[in-house]
């Protein structure tokens, strides 16, 4: 199997574009129904600009009593706990009132068409309220969450369900598959010969051609996180989504773009989303727990930790 | 009365045996009905050991090799959205 054998599909889902790869072309619609199943499901889940997902129902119900959840939220909200865990709370999943604050309570193509607009709320939004206040019981699916907190699951939620895709595709159809949404991408079964070919870049609409590097990967995971694209003004005020937990603002970071490789594309995900908020101290954590990682500065200049490989090629530039 | 003996032994036996049968088959179903529902416990604990396997609650996983290099545009890209 090489790569020209490689299957395509490409459609619009959670506000950004998916890539569906299989290495099997008669398994390709049946991928893709696979994958429009589940990624409605988490949609419904856990979408902050419906009304109808679980995720605005609980908000809601915030400082009251716990709520019964479906398996799936109490899925979804485990991995965004233990993303909050293990980077030390800077991927943190309380960050919904912050984002409401900075405008951003609808769908990201409304909130840039929109425009400069005034704040959502007057004053400093302050520390978000931190996931230990969030009480989740994985095994009665039970959620409670204290008074003031407003979950927002985008952190880890994309990068879960490219995890569970990819896993789902590959079990069931018995083939290579490559799951991308919005640039998180996450890979399964047997890969092609030459490995899945990745361009890693600011942007994951950008063209093949755009400053960045071409790597491949077999197995697991691999995410992008950046201040560059999901960014927008309020109040004249340019700001992103990636929020600084200790602060409720966007994060302030030395780099614009981190890729990183892990296990899964949720592990991956987390890591690049801590990298950001990091800052000056992301290679040194990136190190020490030895994730290959990509980080772009804002001048443009690359740093990479273990064993991410060096740029390769007059393309590969940031 | 001797024949009569032998009649009421063979007719003993014959329902004993009945009797053996059918607990066979009782005790068959009921160790069925035992598996069945031994597997349906299980079911979920499986599925959830392998996604806490795909998932280790302690550590974020490393790849189990890091990215290689490669030229040309790439079949799909990474970067933020």
């Amino acid at each position: 199997m090489t790569v020209a054998d490689v299957a395509r599909d490409s459609f619009d889902v959670f506000g950004t574009t998916a890539v569906l790869l299989v290495t099997s072309r008669r398994a390709a619609s049946q991928a893709r129904a696979i994958a429009d199943r589940q990624l409605a499901a988490i949609d419904l889940a856990c979408s902050r600009f419906r009304p109808d997902s679980e995720l605005m129902r609980l908000n809601a119900a915030a400082g009251s009593g716990a709520q019964r959840v479906s398996s799936l939220f109490a899925d979804l909200l485990a991995a965004a706990l233990r993303a909050a865990k293990l980077t030390g709370g800077d991927v943190d999943p309380t960050c919904g009132r912050a984002l409401v604050g900075l405008g951003y309570d609808r769908d990201f193509a409304e909130v840039r068409a929109a425009g400069d607009a005034p704040p959502r709320l007057t004053g400093p939004v302050g520390p978000v309220p931190g996931w230990h206040r969030v009480h989740l019981d994985h095994v009665a699916r039970k959620v409670r969450l204290d008074r003031g907190v407003q979950l927002d699951l985008g952190a880890t939620a994309k990068a879960w369900a490219a995890d569970r895709c990819a896993e789902q595709i590959a079990d069931k159809l018995d083939c290579g598959v490559l799951v991308s949404l919005g640039g998180d991408i996450a890979v399964a079964g047997p890969p092609p010969d030459e490995g899945w070919q990745i361009r890693v870049t600011d942007d994951h609409d950008a063209p093949p051609s755009a400053p960045g590097q071409t790597v491949r990967i077999s197995i697991g995971g691999l995410a992008t996180s950046s201040t560059t694209v999901r960014a927008w003004k309020v109040g004249g005020r340019p700001v992103h989504h990636i929020i600084d937990p200790a602060t409720g603002e966007p994060a302030r970071s030395c780099w614009r773009t981190v890729s990183v490789a892990a296990g899964t594309c949720t592990d991956a995900n987390m890591a690049s989303t801590a990298a950001i908020i990091r800052g000056a101290a992301a290679p040194s954590w990136l190190h020490d727990i030895g994730l290959p990682a990509r980080l772009v500065r804002e001048d443009g200049t690359v740093e990479t930790t273990a064993g991410w490989p060096r740029d390769y090629g007059p393309g590969d530039a940031a | 009365m001797a024949q009569y003996d032998t009649r009421f032994a063979v007719g003993e036996r014959d329902s004993g045996v009945r009797k053996v049968s059918r607990l066979t088959w009782r005790v068959g179903l009921v160790g069925a009905a035992a598996a069945g529902l031994v597997g349906l416990v299980l079911a979920h604990p499986a599925s959830a050991s392998r996604q806490q396997a795909h998932e280790q609650p302690g550590v974020i996983i490393i790849p189990g090799q890091p990215p290689q290099p490669s030229t040309g545009g790439g079949q799909v890209t990474s970067g933020a959205s």
